[in-house]
């Protein structure tokens, strides 16, 4: 009688945690497609990729952290971001379009879910090491950077060819 | 007999259809060229006298024979636009083309003793040419033991004379990396800004029609000119109507015009004629070719071209 009661708590307990986080999740999700979150160049990638640091804000430190790639890859679909240090130029968003995310959405919900296929295109170039001064709490959530590496040239070549986007040389 | 003439129909619009679809535009060509100031500073010049006066040109054979990093750069630049699907043409390979073929034509002969006709104007345009040149800048900054580069990269209409592109900017300053890693650093910091803007400027060409240059010129030995009245119009004044008709939705500027010549910029023609098949400036000044030659003005015209953006009409004779 006593196991299966403890049985049924560590069950309860769980289910909670799984909801919990998935709901931690979903808010992360959400601002991500409110462009709660910030990007920057952190130095001159290698032939093809971006080497850029993402700044995210999430109540848990580590979905703020798994969030970074997630978030880097929309940064650099729709928001482009700025240059600065490091011999940094600014970049501009790989879509031109400012309505494209609602207008391929049958496209972009898979591709941004999670597991997604954002995730060929991204990764974390600190080994999800974050620098003390790079984990921020602010109010009640944290704000985390994370330096990520993104396959710039292979995401556009994705994107051109799922006709989400104009290549170069299209139309000629 | 009614089922063979639907099946007749049905195919010419499957034809038409084709035709249609699968039509592209004339796609342009692009070249990276150093720009004169780089050429200057890196003692890359030649001097002529033009009728008395020494003028400086920059010498593009001398530089790419000399310089390795030049080689380096326009390379890199290559590799990263043929990745984006627009492989770009060579100035090297294209001066050396050039040389090989002015040798071959001074050679040619016919079986009966003939040469290649070629005229001056023809010598005149045998030059290493694109439609848009990529011109390219760089200095090196040294600040004590740091490096770094200044890099400048320009995208120039050949015709309108426009920047269609452009980026440029500095990089960071470096201890220890060498002249050929900071340029790479450049090259790759910035193509991709330029290509942004040079998707921007065939976007725009997609969505309003190619911008091109038009001339109107008289021979000395036509007796006509441009006030010429035809039914109470001069014929500068049915040239320029004839533009509005048939411009993509009547845009150009008339910016010069004479009794002897207009001259017509930022003409926007469409990117295919009434058949569906791709045009230029030669293939839009075309129609106003026929439509001078027909009556009521019956002048005899020559129409000569520059690339895919820049075309003349002579009047009054071949």
């Amino acid at each position: 009688m006593k196991t299966k009661q403890i049985l049924t708590l560590v069950l309860l307990v769980l289910t909670n945690a799984i909801f919990a986080q998935s709901g931690k999740q979903k808010k992360a999700d959400k601002a991500t497609r409110e462009w709660r979150y910030e990007i920057e160049c952190a130095g001159i990638g290698k032939d093809g990729t971006y080497l850029i640091k993402v700044w995210s804000y999430s109540k848990k430190a580590d979905i703020a952290i798994t969030q970074a790639k997630k978030n880097a890859i929309h940064g650099v679909i729709f928001k482009g971001f700025s240059g600065g240090g490091q011999g940094c130029t600014s970049q501009r968003a790989l879509a031109t379009n400012p309505n494209i995310e609602e207008e391929k959405a049958d496209f972009f919900e898979p591709f941004f879910e999670e597991g997604g296929k954002y995730m060929k295109y991204v990764s974390e170039s600190s080994d999800g090491n974050v620098g003390a001064d790079d984990r921020v709490k602010v109010g009640k959530e944290y704000k985390v950077g994370v330096i990520v590496s993104v396959q710039k040239d292979a995401l556009r070549k994705d994107l051109e060819a799922a006709g989400v986007i104009r290549g170069l040389s299209s139309g000629f | 007999m009614k089922n063979r003439f639907h099946k007749s129909i049905f195919t010419l619009l499957a034809l038409f259809a084709l035709n249609f679809v699968s039509a592209q535009a004339k796609k342009p060509t692009i070249m990276v060229v150093p720009s004169e100031v780089w050429c200057n500073t890196n003692g890359y010049m030649t001097t002529y006298n033009n009728q008395g006066t020494p003028t400086k040109i920059p010498d593009f054979k001398k530089a790419f024979q000399e310089n390795a990093n030049l080689l380096q750069v326009v390379a890199k630049i290559n590799t990263l636009m043929m990745d984006r699907g627009f492989p770009l043409k060579d100035m090297s390979s294209a001066i050396k083309t050039l040389e090989s073929e002015s040798a071959e034509n001074a050679m040619m002969s016919s079986k009966s003793g003939a040469g290649i006709s070629e005229s001056p104007i023809d010598r005149l345009k045998k030059v290493a040419k694109a439609d848009i040149i990529m011109e390219l800048t760089w200095t090196v900054n040294t600040t004590g033991p740091k490096k770094s580069i200044t890099y400048t990269l320009r995208g120039l209409d050949a015709y309108t004379d426009k920047q269609v592109a452009g980026a440029t900017g500095t990089g960071a300053p470096s201890f220890s990396a060498e002249l050929p890693v900071l340029l790479e650093e450049a090259v790759l910091a910035n193509i991709d800004g330029f290509n942004a803007q040079l998707q921007a400027h065939f976007d725009d060409m997609f969505a309003n029609g190619r911008e091109i240059i038009v001339r109107i010129k008289k021979f000395d030995s036509w007796p006509d000119d441009l006030e010429k009245e035809f039914d109470g119009k001069e014929l500068g004044t049915v040239i320029e109507d004839w533009m509005t008709a048939n411009t993509v939705k009547g845009r150009y500027s008339l910016s010069d015009s004479t009794e002897s010549m207009q001259l017509y910029e930022q003409v926007r023609i469409p990117l295919y004629d009434a058949t569906g098949k791709a045009t230029d400036a030669r293939g839009f000044l075309k129609g106003l070719q026929t439509f001078l030659k027909g009556a009521p003005y019956n002048i005899t015209n020559k129409l000569t071209m520059k690339g895919l953006g820049q075309a003349v009409i002579v009047l009054g004779e071949k």
